[in-house]
């Protein structure tokens, strides 16, 4: 066998490993941003075109940049799903009235604190989100995110004492509730139901 | 479509992107306002969301009369909120991180602090794994 064969094998098995990498399920949603883009929803007779290059280009971009799989993954749940886009809406524009009133009220400086607020569930996915969540209602942006330690550290404006802080903990910890019964896995639902147990008992 | 249906419609419109403005231009005050870089980072990234969303679903209620529109449509509005809501968390948190472990901060505004606990006590014992995710 001579050089040049050689290198052809190690390029195939190096293709053919990159070719593993690909998830359809996240190439297909990729297929749908590249469909959004070229308006190819409304019927028309280059759609399936569209719709045919897009998933080309998406399973290339997968090859090229290759990510590791959403571990454990998550499912929509049909009325929780819808319920917590609501909930994080009616936030977004109940806390965009209060951080608006903060803008207008004289007298000193605002007050704020930096709060950390462990997570119940175990995934990474549902941190993210309930972090992106926190980050767009008004009022509150993530400071630092300890991944191993599942803890999220939240600064709150307008949190003066121990009691406002320890209610904005509350509002996060309930921000999360939503999103796990709305998009998280059995398991995820599952863990968050029992830490909800230990904290009844507590309480 | 009905005349009349067009009429509120636009009526509807009108008010989502007066009220986005609205907000935006709260938040534009709110960062003259606000005394440091984490209040600021609340009023600059948050109202300003909310607000483009409004804007963007101003536009969406224009455009739904009109029969064609070119390249510009609905999906176009949908991948322009999405993008924003999921890309402002990520540049706000590295914004906000940063500015606190660079001591860019007034510590005399903040009154309960549980995060200069943790890396009080992460730097008196020294501890070689970073266990931040960034």
């Amino acid at each position: 066998m001579n050089a040049l064969q050689i290198k052809k094998k190690i390029g195939a098995r190096a293709l053919r490993s990159r070719i593993g990498k690909v998830q359809i399920p996240v190439a297909l949603g990729m297929t749908v941003v590249w469909m959004l883009l070229f308006d190819a929803f409304r019927l028309r007779p280059e759609t399936l075109g569209i719709a045919v290059l897009g998933f080309l280009v998406s399973v290339l971009i997968m090859m090229v940049f290759p990510l590791p799989p959403i571990v454990p993954g998550f499912r929509f749940w049909p009325l929780q799903g819808p319920y917590m886009v609501l909930y994080i809406l009616g936030k977004m524009f109940a806390a965009s009235v209060d951080v608006s009133a903060w803008v207008f009220r004289p007298g000193p400086p605002v007050q704020s604190s930096v709060v950390a607020v462990r997570m119940r569930t175990e995934s990474d996915l549902i941190m993210v989100c309930v972090a992106i969540a926190t980050s767009i209602i008004p009022g509150s942006v993530i400071v630092e995110a300890s991944q191993p330690e599942r803890i999220l550290y939240v600064h709150v404006l307008g949190a003066q004492n121990e009691e406002e802080a320890a209610e904005a903990k509350r509002g996060v910890h309930e921000l999360e509730e939503r999103i796990a019964r709305g998009i998280g896995t059995r398991e995820n639902i599952a863990e968050l139901e029992a830490a909800l147990a230990t904290e009844r008992r507590n309480a | 479509m009905s005349e009349q249906f067009v009429q509120v419609l636009d009526r509807v419109a009108i008010l989502c992107i007066l009220a986005g403005a609205l907000l935006s231009f709260i938040a534009a005050i709110g960062l003259i306002r606000f005394p440091d870089l984490l209040s600021r980072m609340h009023a600059v990234s948050k109202p300003q969301v909310l607000g483009l969303l409004l804007v963007l679903l101003g536009i969406g209620l224009r455009l739904l009369p009109a029969e064609e529109t070119g390249v510009f449509s609905f999906g176009t509005l949908f991948l322009v909120g999405l993008f924003q809501v999921v890309t402002v968390p990520v540049a706000a948190h590295i914004v906000a991180r940063v500015g606190y472990r660079t001591g860019r901060i007034r510590r005399d505004l903040v009154s309960t602090d549980e995060l200069a606990d943790r890396l009080a006590t992460r730097r008196s014992v020294p501890d070689t794994s970073e266990d931040t995710v960034s």
